[in-house]
Formats: C-alpha cells, sequence, structure tokens
C-alpha cells in the first residue's frame, strides 16, 4: 500500500492548459481574482487594526472610530513599554512559554512511545489500537474529568494545565501512521545490530517518522500558546499560575476603568492592543515558515483519521 | 506495505509474546495509564449524572438519585433552550460554515498566478492561529456600538446597536457562525485544495476540447472527483458538531443572551464552574447527554458515509 502523493500546489496543469480565453473566461478570472483578494483582505484586516492600535497615540486613537487603518497620532511605543513594566503580563508570558514547551515534550514523549508500539505487531496491537480509538468516539465530558483531576490533587497547580491536554488519541494515531511507514526493512536492521526497543524507536525510526511528527509537535504548540479554557477552570483564582490568554481576556475587559480617574494615562488604552500583538506575534510570525508542513499535516489526519 | 512477521504470531502463545514483546508494552505504558486516569476513569464519572453528587463522598459513594438529574434539565426551560440554540448552531455550521470552504477552494483553484494564489492562501491561514480569546475581544471591538463592522452596518440601513448584545433569534447564531466562517475559511479549504489538485487533468483536456467552459468544468469534472472527500469531511463536521466548537461563546456571551447564545457545552459549563455555586450532578446529566447525542451522531453520519460511498468514513 503506498502512499499516494499529494502535492497541493500541483494544480498548475489544469490552468495552463492550452485554451483560448473567450471575453466570458476573462471575466471570470477577474471576478475570481476580486472574490479570492476580498476574503484575505477580511482575513487580513483585524490583526491590521491591532497592529496599527497598537503603535498609535492612546488619546487620538480613543476619539477614532472604525478600522485603524494607519497609527492614529504619532507613533509610539508606549502599550508595549506598559505591557513589559506590567509584572502580571511577564508572569503570563513565562507561563505560557513553561505550560506551552512542557507539555508538549511530555505529549511528544507519549505519543511517540505509543505510537511505536502500536504500530509493531504483538497480540495485544488490536486492543491496544481499539483502546486509543475509543476515546475519540465517546469521553466522559467536563465534570467527571475536573472530578479525577481533583481527586488527583492537580486542581490549583500548574500540573492540571501540562498533563491533561498534552496528547489526544489524533495524535498517537497520527504517529502510528508516522511508524507504520518507515520502512520494515530499517526496524529489522537495527533491532538485528542489537538495539533496543526504545533505542530503536528514538534513534533509527523518529528521524524517519518526524515529517508527520513535526506536524504533531507544530499542532500541539500552537494549541497551548493559544489555550484558555483549561485554565479557566483549573486555576481560576491563582493568577500566578495564568498564562497569558487570561491575561489578555482580563485586560479586554476591563479596560477602559482608566479612564474614570480624574487625570487618566490616555496611554494606558494602548495596552489591550499591544498585549494582543505581543501574544499572537510570535505565532503569526513563525507559522508562515511552516505553513507547508501544517498542511501536509491537515491532509494526513483528514485522510487517515 | 508488505508485513513481515517478526514478532509472535497468532500461533504462538501469550507466554512468548510477553516474553519477547515486553519492551513494546512497557512502552505503551505511559500512553495507557494517561488514557486510564483521564479518558477511561471519566467515563466511569458518569455515574455521577445520576447521582446527587457531593465531592466529599466522591462517585461511588453519593446518593443515588435515579433519572431525577435528567428530570430536572428537561424540565427547564434553560436547558431546552439551550439544546434548542445548541441544534441551530449546528445546522448553519454545516451548511453555510460547510459550504464556504469548498466554494473558497474552488475559486482558490480558478486563479491562474500561483504567486497570488499562495499569498491569499497565506492570509486567509491566519485567523485559524490567532487565539480564541483574541478573536472574541475583537468580536466584541467591531460588533460594539461604535464598532467598525456595526458602522458600516448602520450604513446599509441596520438599526445601531451593541450586536452581540442583541437577544433576537438569529442574530447570536448568524454572528457566531460567521466568526467561525472567518477563522476556518482558509485552514477548511486545504482538504478541497488538495482533492482538486489530483483531478486528473485529461479529464479536464477532453471536456475543454469538447468546448465545456471553466465553470462546467467545475460543476461536471471536478465537483463529482472531489465528491469523496466532501462527504468525508461533512461525515467528521456533523460527527463533531455536537460536542467541539463552543467554547468560544463563553468568551461572547452575558447573562442578557442566554437565552439566544446558550449552548449544551456552555450550559454544562457553567453549572459546574459559573459563579452561581457549583451543581455537579445537573452539569454531568447535561454533560453525559451531550456526549451520548455526540457519539450517536459520530456512529450514523459514519455507517451512512459507508453506506453513500464505499470506503469514504472514518473507521
Amino acid at each position: 500500500m503506498r502512499k499516494k502523493k499529494v502535492d497541493i500546489n500541483d494544480d498548475n496543469r489544469i490552468s495552463s492548459m492550452v485554451e483560448h480565453p473567450s471575453v466570458g473566461d476573462r471575466i471570470v478570472d477577474v471576478i475570481v481574482i476580486i472574490l479570492c483578494g476580498l476574503v484575505g483582505f477580511c482575513c487580513l484586516v483585524p490583526m491590521w487594526h491591532v497592529l496599527m492600535a497598537s503603535i498609535s497615540d492612546g488619546k487620538t486613537l480613543l476619539s477614532h472610530s472604525g478600522v485603524a487603518w494607519l497609527p492614529q497620532g504619532k507613533i509610539t511605543l508606549d502599550g508595549y513599554s506598559h505591557i513589559f513594566k506590567d509584572s502580571s503580563v511577564l508572569t503570563g508570558y513565562m507561563n505560557t512559554i513553561f505550560y506551552t514547551v512542557a507539555s508538549t515534550v511530555l505529549g511528544f514523549f507519549i505519543s511517540c512511545t505509543a505510537g511505536y508500539a502500536m504500530s509493531r505487531r504483538t497480540k495485544l496491537q488490536t486492543v491496544m489500537i481499539l483502546g486509543v480509538m475509543f476515546t475519540l468516539l465517546f469521553g466522559g465530558g467536563m465534570v467527571p474529568t475536573y472530578m479525577v483531576i481533583r481527586k488527583l490533587g492537580w486542581v490549583g497547580t500548574r500540573w492540571a494545565l501540562i498533563v491533561p491536554g498534552c496528547t489526544n488519541a489524533m495524535f498517537i494515531i497520527m504517529m502510528m501512521n508516522a511508524f507504520k511507514a518507515v520502512p520494515q526493512e530499517m526496524y529489522e536492521a537495527a533491532r538485528i545490530d542489537g538495539a533496543g526497543h526504545f533505542r530503536t524507536m528514538s534513534q533509527i525510526m523518529l528521524p524517519q517518522a518526524m515529517n508527520l511528527g513535526s506536524v504533531i509537535i507544530l499542532n500541539s504548540v500552537v494549541g497551548q500558546w493559544n489555550a484558555w479554557l483549561q485554565a479557566s477552570i483549573y486555576v481560576p483564582n491563582n493568577r500566578k499560575l495564568w498564562p497569558l490568554q487570561l491575561f489578555i481576556r482580563e485586560i479586554t475587559a476591563n479596560n477602559e476603568n482608566f479612564l474614570q480617574t480624574s487625570n487618566p494615562d490616555y496611554s494606558r488604552y494602548l495596552i489591550r492592543y499591544a498585549v494582543i500583538m505581543a501574544a499572537s506575534l510570535p505565532i503569526i510570525i513563525l507559522f508562515p515558515f511552516f505553513q507547508d508542513k501544517l498542511e501536509k499535516g491537515v491532509i494526513a489526519g483528514g485522510i487517515k483519521g | 506495505m508488505s508485513k513481515v512477521k517478526v514478532s509472535a504470531g497468532n500461533k504462538s502463545g501469550w507466554k512468548q509474546d510477553i516474553h519477547r514483546n515486553w519492551p513494546i508494552y512497557a512502552m505503551f505504558l505511559p500512553c495507557a495509564i494517561f488514557l486510564i486516569v483521564l479518558c477511561y476513569i471519566p467515563m466511569f464519572g458518569i455515574v455521577m449524572a445520576f447521582e446527587d453528587f457531593e465531592v466529599r463522598k466522591g462517585f461511588f459513594g453519593s446518593t443515588w438519585v435515579g433519572w431525577k438529574n435528567f428530570i430536572d434539565l428537561f424540565s427547564g426551560g434553560e436547558f431546552l433552550s439551550a439544546l434548542r440554540n445548541t441544534v441551530c448552531i449546528a445546522l448553519l455550521k454545516n451548511t453555510l460554515g460547510f459550504v464556504a470552504p469548498i466554494v473558497f477552494a474552488f475559486l482558490l483553484s480558478m486563479l491562474r498566478s500561483k504567486k497570488y494564489k499562495r499569498t491569499v492562501q497565506t492570509f486567509s491561514y491566519l485567523p485559524n492561529f490567532v487565539a480564541a480569546v483574541v478573536v472574541c475581544s475583537l468580536m466584541v471591538e467591531f460588533f460594539a456600538k461604535d464598532g467598525p463592522i456595526t458602522m458600516l452596518l448602520t450604513k446599509l440601513g441596520a438599526e445601531n446597536q451593541n450586536w452581540l448584545a442583541n437577544n433576537k433569534i438569529p442574530v447570536f447564531w448568524i454572528l457566531y457562525v460567521l466568526m467561525g466562517i472567518w477563522q476556518g475559511i482558509g485552514w477548511g479549504s486545504i482538504m478541497y485544495v488538495a482533492a482538486i489538485s489530483t483531478v486528473n487533468g485529461d479529464l479536464h483536456e477532453a471536456a475543454a476540447i469538447d468546448g465545456a467552459s471553466r465553470l462546467q468544468r467545475m460543476v461536471k469534472i471536478t465537483l463529482p472527483c472531489i465528491m469523496p472527500t466532501i462527504i468525508m469531511m461533512f461525515v467528521t463536521n456533523i460527527g463533531l458538531s455536537f460536542a467541539a466548537g463552543y467554547d468560544s461563546i463563553l468568551l461572547l456571551y452575558m447573562p442578557s443572551t442566554y437565552n439566544v447564545a446558550d449552548t449544551v457545552y456552555t450550559y454544562t459549563y457553567r453549572l459546574a464552574f459559573g459563579s452561581g455555586g457549583a451543581n455537579y450532578g445537573l452539569s454531568a446529566a447535561s454533560g453525559l447527554f451531550q456526549s451520548v447525542v455526540g457519539t450517536a451522531l459520530l456512529l450514523t453520519s459514519n455507517y451512512l458515509s459507508k453506506k453513500v460511498s464505499d470506503g469514504a468514513s472514518l473507521f
């Protein structure tokens, strides 16, 4: 069973086919170009607005209505200096980085070991696969899970934000498929040379399986970076453990409180935009580099899922 | 892939299998512990739904009340309106929200400039990577009384208002589904763009020679060719439509819009973790209802897709 090679940018063949474009075709072309541009534009505008607002002047921005196409007033970085002076945002930043790294590492370890075990022919292979698959189909739900984690003593601790979301059945099954696709000969050669199972997995087969593996890592990083629900359930009152997203939620909800003081510092209005940019920029800057990989991951996940 | 029997086959006994493969089983152990503790034990926790649950007494010590929690659920108006909202939002998601990425993929495939296509795609993926918290705070800002989109709508003749505070019936549903489309249109189109690119070019060429226009070819050739993909995605979406994708509502709704914005998911959340004191038993009942309906949907849609097209199913 060979995997069909899917290259999603290979459709030029159709469009570059010999044709005599008629007037109607030209009109269709123009409409298509405009519609696609419109979608791209709509997807870009909100973040552009935030970016421009974050470097605007607070007072001018407050009186401005509508989308900020360009920086309002003179360009300032006051919003950013506010958030980097604010220790709570920095705490959030550190926490988010810690949760993202810890959870991804732990999750990837579990996915790899389990994926490898499930890809080998053993008597319990089917049992293991079904055991993983079943969790895709049915779950206990929010409250029973909460009760189990409470019983473990993890409520109000970092464990609750690292372990429960670190991997899932989808990732494990994708990893199993990645290991299955590694040529059997490599596995046998490593085993005959005396490598143990863990060594065979980590040093011989994993480099071959990293194509899908890196997709899982990227998905996990993005998911953890943007996660907020877990934290709002498990550490609602312990601000020291909050990830950045919970601080953003709080700041954007109460951003205009400062106006009630007698002599408001208008640059505080920029905080909400600055903090959104600070949280989103790392991902936005990184993702175009991994775009192709992530695309392949979606396709692989869809076909195999 | 050739399957070489390196490990114990069916004929050899368990003893030999364990002796040979114990390192493999040991490697599965972390995963087994993870799944048992965080997935399977909570499944037994659904007994909570039939109990007057008290944290101190635990899953098996609390008082058994039978179907009382479910009777309470279905006799209270809040749950019923949450159920109605869930069904309506799911329907909108699976029609409007499902068609949007397909249309977008077709549009992309009709672009002649590869560079332009790539740029549009990159932009369209962007919302998928923006955190839910950020997306929702932008929603609040753009649809506020003086927000950009509200002003645009006012110019077009709609009443000036905070749209997210509107508790008339389809408003919140439509806003929520539109937000989902905005987030997912680019990312959701990837599968279809990939499927369209694998359509055999000879078919197009033959049709073009016979005088079929591009639009005709799209409908008569490309669409049937990617139908298995569309069905598969539809099945997945239907299956997940009851369980996933409602957490953002927690960031958007407010007590005055509970009647239109509340879903089974958010209702479950609020009962357990909301500010008004926790009712874990009732919440577990609501969650169990959601799980059961979700599983039933997944199995049914999977079964149907097996019937409709051979092979294009999930399991």
